[in-house]
């Protein structure tokens, strides 16, 4: 068989490879020049004229379709986009990264998209790891992967972050009966089946624990990849506090008892 | 009656009044327009004869009838609250779909991809 022959990915249709990659190695994104066109990558903006730029620059390297919905920045943040967005989508009035999230996905959803991702504005992602989240979809070794930072060890999660988060996993663990690791990440990918099947309702940031509420009665494929959570010091400054962990557990429960 | 039991009075008449006058064309539900006028009714009675708030508040083991009414009205304030909260969170989801709305409409594409130089760059998004 000759090595140089250029490998096709099992199952994964969103990939075009374009340059020969050995096949005795495990395929590396970072070693094959890829660029999903099939998967639609949402990301809620509201500002981070700071870091937007390179994020969306970082994600077009390997992603055709990145829809930027700007949630009524009153920065510069929706100029720093446009040029690097595939799409860019603009709440008229702030509504929330919850309501964010649903337009990219239901706007991604109407142009065919076949699989969908969240991807946060502030730079705490890595591209790569979603390439992987996504080939785990593509493959269908699952329906969702949801990214998961307690199993990379290169994550230095400060500690009172672990703590608030490690308290929403039990408590997630207990009201949804779901066992997850992680469970307010924001990097996630979903089937287009899936995608079609969880709405968000919740606008702001109980967003994150409505989803897990939807995944865990869907009974969809869930599969936890460990991810890498970039923590400096703007990420730390625009991070949830304690104070927000409080706020979102109160909406969280008002949503379950009213909606 | 004192002056200020006629302005009492008076008042939960023309409360009843109008509850009437909402259900008759239809921006009130039977059920809903029901209660208020029962409620209008009993406000009304209550301001003719405190006496008898008094012994309906001992029948329930409170003292005074002025303390009935008190924990009556902050029962009453507190569901004025939800009723509030409930319909204010429909308007706000309400919002959202029409922003959502909007912004899928006026949707713009983006720059032409600055981050490729190779064949690729000439690429446009799929539509499907």
């Amino acid at each position: 068989m000759d090595p140089n022959r250029p490998r096709r990915l099992s199952g994964n249709r969103g990939y075009r490879p374009i340059v020969a990659v050995n096949p005795q190695q495990p395929p590396c994104p970072r070693e094959t020049e890829l660029r999903d066109s099939e998967t639609w990558v949402v990301v809620p903006l509201y500002n981070e004229a700071a870091v937007i730029a390179r994020v969306l620059k970082g994600l077009r390297r390997r992603f055709a379709n990145v829809v930027v919905v700007d949630d009524g920045s009153a920065d510069d943040s929706v100029e720093a986009a446009r040029p690097h967005a595939t799409w860019l989508l603009r709440h008229l009035v702030n509504r929330g990264q919850g309501a964010a999230l649903q337009t990219g996905t239901a706007f991604a959803l109407a142009r065919g998209a076949r699989r969908i991702a969240h991807f946060d504005a502030d730079g705490q992602h890595d591209v790569r790891d979603l390439e992987r989240m996504v080939e785990r979809v593509a493959d269908g070794a699952c329906d969702i992967a949801l990214g998961n930072r307690f199993a990379d060890r290169g994550s230095n999660v400060p500690a009172g972050r672990r703590l608030l988060l490690k308290s929403a996993v039990l408590f997630h663990r207990v009201c949804s009966g779901i066992e997850l690791s992680d469970v307010h990440n924001g990097l996630r990918v979903f089937s287009r089946e899936a995608a079609e099947r969880l709405e968000i309702t919740a606008d702001r940031m109980a967003h994150a624990s409505e989803l897990i509420d939807l995944i865990a009665r869907s009974g969809l494929r869930v599969e936890e990849i460990p991810v890498h959570i970039r923590y400096d010091e703007y990420s730390r400054e625009k991070g949830q506090r304690w104070t927000g962990g409080f706020r979102i557990l109160f909406h969280y429960l008002v949503g379950r008892i009213l909606d | 009656m004192t002056p200020f039991q006629w302005i009492l009075v008076s008042s939960f008449a023309a409360l009843a009044a109008l509850a009437t006058v909402a259900v008759v064309a239809g921006r009130l539900g039977r059920v809903a327009g029901l209660c208020w006028v029962a409620a209008f009714v009993v406000g009304g009675l209550a301001a003719i004869e405190p006496d008898r708030v008094t012994t309906v508040a001992n029948a329930l083991g409170i003292h005074r009838g002025a303390d009935l009414l008190l924990y009556l009205l902050v029962l009453a304030v507190f569901w004025g609250f939800l009723l509030v909260y409930v319909r204010l969170r429909r308007v706000r989801r309400e919002l959202t779909v029409l922003v959502r709305h909007v912004a899928i409409l006026e949707a713009e594409q983006g720059g032409s991809d600055p981050t490729r130089t190779d064949a690729s760059t000439a690429e446009s998004p799929s539509h499907h």
